[in-house]
């Protein structure tokens, strides 16, 4: 046991990953680039392991989004690999996604239909079963109070039912890893209390949680272990109290940042 | 394969369930050409419509022309009228009430009977009075001035076409086959594009603006399936909004262009029928995968569907090939040119020129343009250039 705890289990890996967009006309003017290249991630490397919480911790355009998405296999590297429960994203992306549990608010759920039908249609897609369905549904819906909801169009819901619907269907087929972008972003505070404690409970079923935010109170409140990224690349790495060094994580994250951005 | 299904299920449940969608894409097509073109029938050819003629100097040669033949009634009143009344019938006919006035000469019997030959400006005069605001009184005026023009031709005949001997060398079924092979082809092409235009951008554009898609492709589901269980459903929508288009013309057809596309249809063989069937299908893979890539590049539905329509004049004018040539039967190259393959074998076929191997040309290029169009889209779904770019 001790030994185990000592050599924990990484699950999500990432490797010198580099990821270069080309920028728009428009972009290149904003954002000044003689090259008309932007590298969103420039060779980021971290590791998640079993059981934790990860977070993925920086400011807007940082390339928080871009390296989940690329976890999730939405998008290819351009350099390194990443890997999740030891599946390659480049070259096993359907195993990849079979065992992860993909949320942000960029993917969304058809108004048109109900949650019992898109329920149904996703956990078809994840080759589930039936029964197993039947199954997770009970399950899922009652845990989050979806039950009443089942038959009302997806579009007639609250935003907060909404978020529950969309959290039901992302874990419907049990995954291992769950990878969540921005999790309470935009999300009143009951709905944001809804999202953590659930990402409090999967911890306690031993699901890996990787999640990205730029909410310093969500990371102390959550995560066992932190990535701090600026500009692409790791700026620091390490548990809460490694990386904050006994301060609160704000003050922490500014000395880094300074340090990061102008050499100091 | 059974991912393939799941996402031409949920397709099918997305447009059956939406009562709006299948009014306007199956319901609506084919009501409003019906009506649309029963109305105008009964505009043009309307056969119950009599016209009011008063004439003046009446002749037994002018009122031969407009008696009945046996079994019909005669859309022509003809009413004597006194020479001091010309204007005022004129003041009728401004007025709705009489359609045509004719001034026939004095002597107009005797003048035929004696066909002396005389200049033009020299020779009576036949006054026809009309009002061209009128479409009655203009249609009479085209009637009467046509079978007048007829019976002088034929009281200064100076030779014959087609009386004694002369004719057409095709049947009657070859006359109406050619007929409809201008006009089946491109009606066929225009209603399977118009279906499809009502459903792909929406499907892919739209998924892609309201940020659905990227929901789908997270889960194992691979691409290619997605596209393929994408494409075979939208074609499915598509030529079924086709058929209730075609039901709609079927129906109108005998009131607006007196034919009946109906009987003509059943004159070709199970064979061609079932030819025919399959060029269809495979124009409708083309289409449907075409506009699918353009709905895929396009950042909403109504972009989607603006770059839909450029294609639309393209597959439109292609669809006109027909009526303005045709193709030799042994040019078999030009059986390679996709959407213009289909309108000329579909052509073919309707004018009983059918070629098998034009038809495998055909059916086989198109199927080699359909796996290279679905292995476009397989890899515009996988670049996030495309997916992420609203």
């Amino acid at each position: 046991m001790q030994e185990a705890e000592a050599n924990p289990h990484a699950i999500i890996r990432a490797e010198n990953v580099r990821k270069t967009f080309t920028l728009s006309r428009k972009q290149r003017m904003l954002e000044k680039s003689a090259t008309g290249k932007k590298v969103a991630l420039d060779g980021l490397s971290f590791t998640g392991y079993q059981g934790e919480i990860y977070g993925l911790l920086g400011p807007n355009g940082a390339g928080k989004t871009t390296m989940l998405r690329i976890l999730s296999t939405l998008i290819r590297p351009d350099e390194g690999d990443a890997f999740v429960a030891g599946h390659s994203v480049l070259r096993e992306s359907e195993q990849v996604r079979a065992c992860i549990g993909f949320l942000t608010s960029e993917l969304k759920l058809e108004d048109f239909f109900t949650p019992a039908y898109l329920f149904g249609f996703f956990g078809k897609l994840h080759g589930m079963s039936e029964e197993a369905l039947h199954k997770r549904r009970e399950e899922l819906f009652s845990r989050f109070g979806i039950d009443a909801f089942a038959e009302v169009k997806v579009g007639d819901l609250s935003t907060g039912m909404k978020q529950k619907v969309s959290i039901a269907v992302s874990i419907i087929h049990d995954p291992s890893v769950i990878i969540f972008d921005e999790p309470t972003n935009g999300l009143d505070v009951l709905t944001a209390k809804v999202v953590t404690d659930f990402l409090e409970e999967m911890r306690a079923q031993g699901k890996s949680i990787i999640l990205s935010t730029h909410i310093f109170s969500l990371v102390e409140k959550l995560c066992d272990r932190v990535g701090i990224i600026i500009d692409g690349r790791m700026a620091a790495e390490g548990t809460l109290a490694e990386v904050s060094c006994g301060r609160p994580l704000e003050d922490a994250f500014f000395d880094i940042y300074k340090r990061t951005v102008t050499g100091v | 394969m059974n991912n393939i299904l799941t996402v031409v299920n949920k397709e099918f449940s997305r447009f059956f369930k939406d009562k709006r969608l299948v009014l306007s894409t199956l319901i609506l097509p084919g009501l409003l050409i019906f009506v649309l073109y029963t109305l105008l029938g009964s505009v043009f050819y309307d056969e119950t419509t009599v016209y009011t003629v008063k004439v003046v100097h009446p002749s037994v040669f002018f009122s031969a022309l407009f008696e009945p033949q046996e079994g019909e009634t005669s859309q022509f009143s003809l009413q004597e009228e006194e020479e001091g009344e010309i204007e005022a019938v004129k003041e009728e006919i401004r007025a709705g009430t009489t359609d045509l006035l004719v001034v026939l000469p004095e002597n107009f019997d005797a003048l035929l009977a004696g066909g002396a030959f005389s200049p033009v400006g020299e020779a009576p005069n036949v006054e026809i009075w009309y009002n061209s605001a009128s479409i009655d009184s203009s249609s009479a005026f085209g009637t009467v001035s046509a079978e007048l023009d007829a019976l002088e031709d034929f009281f200064s005949n100076r030779f014959d076409i087609n009386i004694s001997a002369g004719g057409d060398v095709s049947t009657a079924q070859e006359a109406e086959a050619s007929y409809y092979a201008m006009l089946l082809p491109f009606l066929i092409l225009t209603f399977l594009f118009s279906g499809c235009m009502g459903l792909a951008p929406e499907s892919i554009a739209g998924e892609k603006e309201r940020g659905t898609i990227a929901t789908l492709l997270v889960t194992p589901i691979r691409r290619s399936e997605l596209v393929i269980g994408k494409i075979a459903s939208l074609s499915v929508l598509s030529a079924l909004s086709a058929i209730s288009s075609f039901i709609g013309t079927v129906l109108s057809f005998p009131k607006l262009a007196g034919g009946d596309i109906g009987s003509a249809i059943s004159a070709y063989s199970a064979g061609e029928i079932v030819a025919l069937l399959a060029i269809m299908l495979s124009a409708v893979l083309l289409i449907v995968s075409l506009i699918s890539i353009t709905s895929s590049y396009a950042k909403s539905v109504k972009e989607a569907t603006s770059l839909a329509v450029p294609l639309m004049i393209v597959v439109m004018l292609i669809g006109l090939s027909t009526m303005m040539f045709t193709v030799s039967s042994s040019a078999h190259a030009v059986f390679l040119i996709p959407v213009y393959n289909c309108v000329q074998a579909m052509a073919e076929i309707f004018s009983l020129r059918f070629s098998w191997i034009n038809l495998v040309i055909t059916l086989a290029s198109n199927f080699v343009y359909i796996v290279l169009l679905v292995w476009i889209l397989t890899r515009m779904f996988k670049s996030e250039r495309v997916i992420f770019n609203r």
